[in-house]
């Protein structure tokens, strides 16, 4: 089990640490099963929920593969990053990765993960549709396939309507005008008591990239370069502040206080705003914090434009340094493909990517769950976005670094839009 | 060095100098092993890696001084170096200000000086834990016990965790809360200065606070040095605390961008790990720099008893 | 603070409408001083320890509640925190107060042996080149970790350490804590020369002078040394994760830290519930500890 570990030393242009490619499986031809016993390192971010669910799914493929072992480790959303990149650095990576679409290039680009169509004989991929599967390519390279779907709500706090006596709003026809109406009607109405949402946008890459679009713009090209347009974020944080300065949004302190309390801890959980946005499978911990009638609805405009779109929740993806890709893609197409799995594993990773995984969870869904598929099947989605590129994987903390600099007075909106791009473009140079 | 001059008088004297020498070998054999063994081999690459291009997924390439010379225009380093230092020269003396003035009052004969010496010390142990981020807020937040504890004074509050203006006063108390740690040292310290000493001052008739600044105080000056040589060293590579408050983001709006914060965010959020260690050896010349002048300034005010 | 100073001190010192309890403190102090100074301390633990008392309360919360109630007050108690908190995951969360007491008894025994031996080095030996090396082991502690744990990662996978306590354990048993060294080097540097003079008359040599003058005299500083071992050892995240890879190896920090997900969610009741639970060892051990921190010259006697 030990790997061997390539060590360069310090060479004449480079410090090399352990680069590339020390054990890679070299095309197709060579990936087999093993008639030995193989034992396979499997590596996630979550918590305890997500930690029990799979590991009994490992248990139950384990039972129908007695050939093959599999170490799970899970380990928190930061601390999973940290350990992964300095694996990986060192040529020590686990084989199965569960991967997120903000990492997925720096890691695909850089051939640390395998194509999965060399592991074809062992993962069937042709269960999914080819625009899910497209979330999980770049350059024609299937480095990851996805897990869950996800697409980004508006979450209404429907008791808070009901108290301050205002109509839920028609989200088949709702603009963003008539959002900022409702929202400020209902900090009116409380007296103060509740502000009627939380920032509309500027706090991850999901809530810009649906602004973008229904300006008819888009945050990244095709080749994955940077199209957004500055005039198009600045008035992203145009409306925010008008909205701060009525009332109709919490204040830049509170936005950035709620945010840093997490799902639990935040004003949409707590009861301090109305309305708020998030991805629809996180109704479930919301509604449990909240105890309230949380409602998701689509986001404003998109009924007509169709400018939301499906996010993968997050993908599993084989590491190239895996001694046992056969095993490894194995694994992964249980988990994806199988019912079995799909009856331990539920909604936990988002509502599965697969339809007719997600077609056999459908039937026994808690409330969560079922707002989350109805809400992903009834709204209109556009067309699928580019995987953010390398250099990209920074986007959600600079983002709410430029926000929080806006919403506070530090920069207009014009300026901090300019600065962005030009920030967010050099580090994708950097890393291209 | 300007350390040099104080550590030449850290020894022993007399006895032969090949005899010495032996015996420390012996003596410091164990970190001998640890030097040459673990510790210097990653620091040289680190060094090493500076002057690269190194994404950790992919060989480094030399890149010459351009690291460095990045440093020059980059704002978000300047930034992370104010906040740094304005932590430094903040809350190193406040904290240890505070430690020593308890640890002397602790020491004197206080009633259920056990009792309070661990209660002063509990916060010290939560130090790092993720329910820090919760702590805080619950104090600090716009909902929290200091703004409570304002209104009875009848002065509105703020979301002091949350703006940019106060974010880092919130840090600043949250190590200054931690004074417990320094306190235990200088506690250990006060038992470390021997009775005949305060005898002797006492059959001379020296008044409870003459034997403070006469014996007490200079006796103590060792340890009040290493305090301050480690809560400065500390201080620079201050990360937990603020990466758990702040979500590992140093906001809102890099107030709380901490030195090894920023290095973190270059090195492993943006695979930036050749810049990311340029700056880390910026930083030890900083420490490095510090600590020098640290040690230089002793000699003009540290006891040593040898 | 400094109100609640401004505001106790000219009460107290009123004798009328603050009646002072007429009990006499033992320290020959009047009362009235005594009291204030009580009273002044008491104040101060009770907002210091707010925020610790909050979070053993809210462990005792249901989930829906620990964020909306900033009191102290419970209503009713919600124990089962701390029956899901230490069910949460494969293993009870004992094994990992087991694995972290190992790892933190390994550096506790590694520290103190190793510093203290390279302490003595540099606090009462003449050798050469002594300030330059002294100079360079405190630099070696001026590296944030960040940079170093990619190089260090393959040459322990070289050794074959990776998921093991060994990369944990192994730099203290060689004295990679030089913080530890320092502090050492600071005491024994108060102990009066004279006793070692003393036993090298008596024909002692360097390795009895240190362990039967240096070593007794020194029980604070390694009393602290190890109360400073364990917590750092016992809160250290980013080494522990990086190395620790199979969850049974998995401590107490990896597994508190595991129960906070920002994108689905956070039993925070489970997760403040262990956090409590893994105060009480520390606490505990500081408790037991602190004793040994007042065993300095002052009461073993400088005869």
């Amino acid at each position: 089990m030990q790997r061997r570990l390539i060590f360069k030393g310090l060479g004449a242009s480079a410090v090399a640490l352990p680069g590339l490619a020390a054990c890679g499986t070299g095309g197709g031809g060579d990936v087999e099963l093993s008639d030995e016993p193989v034992t396979i390192r499997m590596t996630w971010w979550g918590a305890d929920t997500r930690a029990e669910l799979t590991d009994q799914a490992i248990a139950a493929f384990q039972k129908e593969h007695p050939n093959i072992t599999v170490k799970g480790e899970f380990k928190d959303w930061a601390g999973y990053w940290d350990a992964l990149a300095t694996t990986t650095a060192a040529n020590d990576s686990p084989d199965v990765i569960q991967m997120d679409e903000l990492y997925l290039a720096s890691y695909g680009d850089r051939g640390t993960l395998l194509d999965l169509a060399d592991t074809s004989d062992f993962l069937d991929t042709s269960g999914f549709e080819a625009a899910t599967l497209e979330t999980g390519q770049i350059d024609g390279a299937q480095y990851a396939i996805p897990i869950g779907a996800g697409m980004l709500a508006s979450v209404v706090n429907a008791d808070l309507f009901a108290q301050y006596g205002v109509e839920l709003p028609d989200d088949t026809t709702w603009t963003w005008d008539d959002y900022a109406a409702i929202a400020n009607e209902l900090t009116e109405k409380s007296g103060g008591a509740i502000n009627g949402s939380g920032l509309t946008g500027g706090t991850d890459a999901g809530s810009i990239r649906y602004w973008a679009r229904l300006h008819g713009n888009e945050l990244y090209g095709e080749n994955g370069d940077v199209t957004l347009d500055p005039a198009v974020l600045a008035s992203l944080w145009e409306y925010n502040l008008g909205l701060a300065e009525s009332g109709g949004i919490e204040s830049a302190a509170q936005s950035v206080e709620s945010q840093s309390a997490g799902i639990e801890g935040g004003s949409l959980a707590t009861g301090k705003i109305a309305m708020g946005f998030g991805y629809n499978t996180q109704i479930t911990p919301l509604l449990a914090a909240s105890g309230a009638d949380l409602r998701l609805l689509q986001l404003p405009g998109n009924a007509e434009a169709a400018a939301n779109f499906i996010k993968p929740s997050m993908y599993w993806a084989v590491s190239s340094q895996s001694e046992h890709p056969a095993e490894a893609a194995t694994l992964i197409d249980f988990l994806v493909n199988h019912e079995a799995a799909a009856d331990i594993l539920g909604t936990e990773r988002g509502i599965p990517a697969n339809p007719a995984m997600r077609e056999h969870v459908a039937a026994d869904l808690d409330e969560g769950g079922r707002l989350a598929v109805d809400y992903i099947e009834s709204a209109a989605a556009g067309p699928a976005v580019v995987v953010t590129p390398p250099g990209g994987s920074g986007f959600d903390p600079m983002i709410q670094r430029y926000t929080q600099e806006v919403m506070f007075g530090e920069r207009t909106p014009q300026e901090a839009a300019e600065a962005f791009i030009d920030e967010l473009k050099s580090e994708i140079d950097a890393a291209a | 060095m300007s350390a040099t001059a104080e550590l030449r008088n850290l020894g022993g004297r007399g006895s032969t100098a090949k005899r010495q020498n032996k015996a420390a070998f012996w003596f410091l054999l164990p970190w001998f092993l640890g030097l040459f063994a673990i510790t210097l081999g990653p620091m040289a690459a680190s060094l090493a890696l500076s002057f690269t291009d190194y994404n950790l997924l992919q060989p480094a390439e030399f890149n010459g001084l351009e690291n460095f010379t990045r440093m020059l225009g980059d704002e978000r380093l300047h930034q992370s170096l104010g906040v740094t230092f304005t932590y430094v020269l903040v809350s190193v003396p406040v904290q240890l200000g505070l430690a020593l003035g308890l640890a002397i009052l602790l020491d004197r004969g206080v009633r259920g000086l056990a009792f309070y010496r661990s209660m002063f010390y509990l916060p010290s142990l939560l130090g790092a834990s993720v329910a820090i981020a919760v702590l805080w807020r619950m104090v600090f937040g716009a909902d929290g016990l200091f703004n409570d504890g304002l209104a009875l004074f009848g002065i509105e509050g703020r979301g002091w965790i949350s703006e940019p203006e106060t974010a880092l006063g919130t840090l600043i108390t949250l190590n200054v809360w931690t004074f417990g740690s320094p306190m235990v040292i200088f506690l250990a310290g006060l038992r470390q200065i021997p009775r005949m000493y305060y005898e002797a001052a006492s059959v001379d008739g020296a008044s409870r606070w003459r034997q403070f600044a006469s014996v007490t105080l200079p006796l103590l000056t060792p340890i009040i040095f290493f305090n301050l040589v480690l809560q400065i060293i500390h201080a620079f590579q201050s990360f937990t605390q603020a990466f758990i408050v702040s979500g590992g983001t140093g906001g809102p709006a890099d107030s709380t961008l901490f030195y090894t914060l920023y290095l973190y965010q270059r090195g492993f959020g943006n695979f930036d790990m050749g810049y990311a260690s340029a700056l880390a050896w910026l930083l030890l010349l900083i420490v490095g720099a510090f600590t020098a002048i640290n040690f230089w300034a002793s000699k003009y005010w540290v006891f040593y008893n040898d | 603070m400094t109100d609640t100073f401004a505001k106790t001190a000219p009460e107290a010192t009123q004798p009328g409408p603050n009646p002072a309890p007429t009990r006499r403190s033992r320290s020959g102090f009047q009362p009235v001083r005594s009291i204030m100074k009580h009273a002044l301390l008491i104040l101060c633990v009770l907002v210091m320890l707010y925020p610790v008392l909050w979070m053993v309360v809210s462990s005792l919360r249901p989930n829906d509640v620990i964020f909306r109630d900033p009191s102290l007050l419970l209503n009713d108690l919600e124990t089962g925190n701390y029956a899901e908190g230490w069910n949460a995951f494969a293993d009870p969360f004992s094994v990992y107060l087991v694995n972290s007491s190992i790892v933190v008894l390994g550096a506790i025994v590694g520290n103190l042996v190793s510093c203290s031996m390279a302490a003595y080095a540099f606090a009462r030996l003449e050798f050469t080149a002594k300030r330059w090396w002294f100079a360079i082991m405190l630099l070696t502690i001026m590296l944030p970790i960040h940079v170093i744990i990619v190089p260090q990662y393959v040459l322990f996978a070289q050794l074959g350490w990776v998921n093991t306590f060994l990369p944990l354990i192994v730099p203290k048993l060689l004295a990679t804590d030089a913080f530890f060294v320092f502090l050492m080097v600071q005491f024994i540097r108060g102990v009066p020369i004279e006793l070692d003079e003393a036993a090298r008359i008596d024909g002692a040599g360097h390795p009895r002078i240190f362990a039967q003058i240096i070593l007794p005299l020194m029980v604070p500083a390694l009393a602290t040394t190890a109360i400073f071992t364990f917590i750092w050892t016992w809160n250290d995240f980013f080494s522990q994760l990086i190395y620790l890879t199979d969850p049974d190896i998995y401590t107490v920090p990896l597994a508190l830290r595991a129960f906070v997900d920002a994108q689905s969610g956070t039993n925070w009741g489970a997760a403040l519930a262990m956090s409590v639970v893994s105060l009480v060892p520390i606490f505990l051990v500081f408790l037991f500890g602190q004793r040994f921190l007042l065993r300095g010259i002052a009461t073993t006697g400088g005869k």
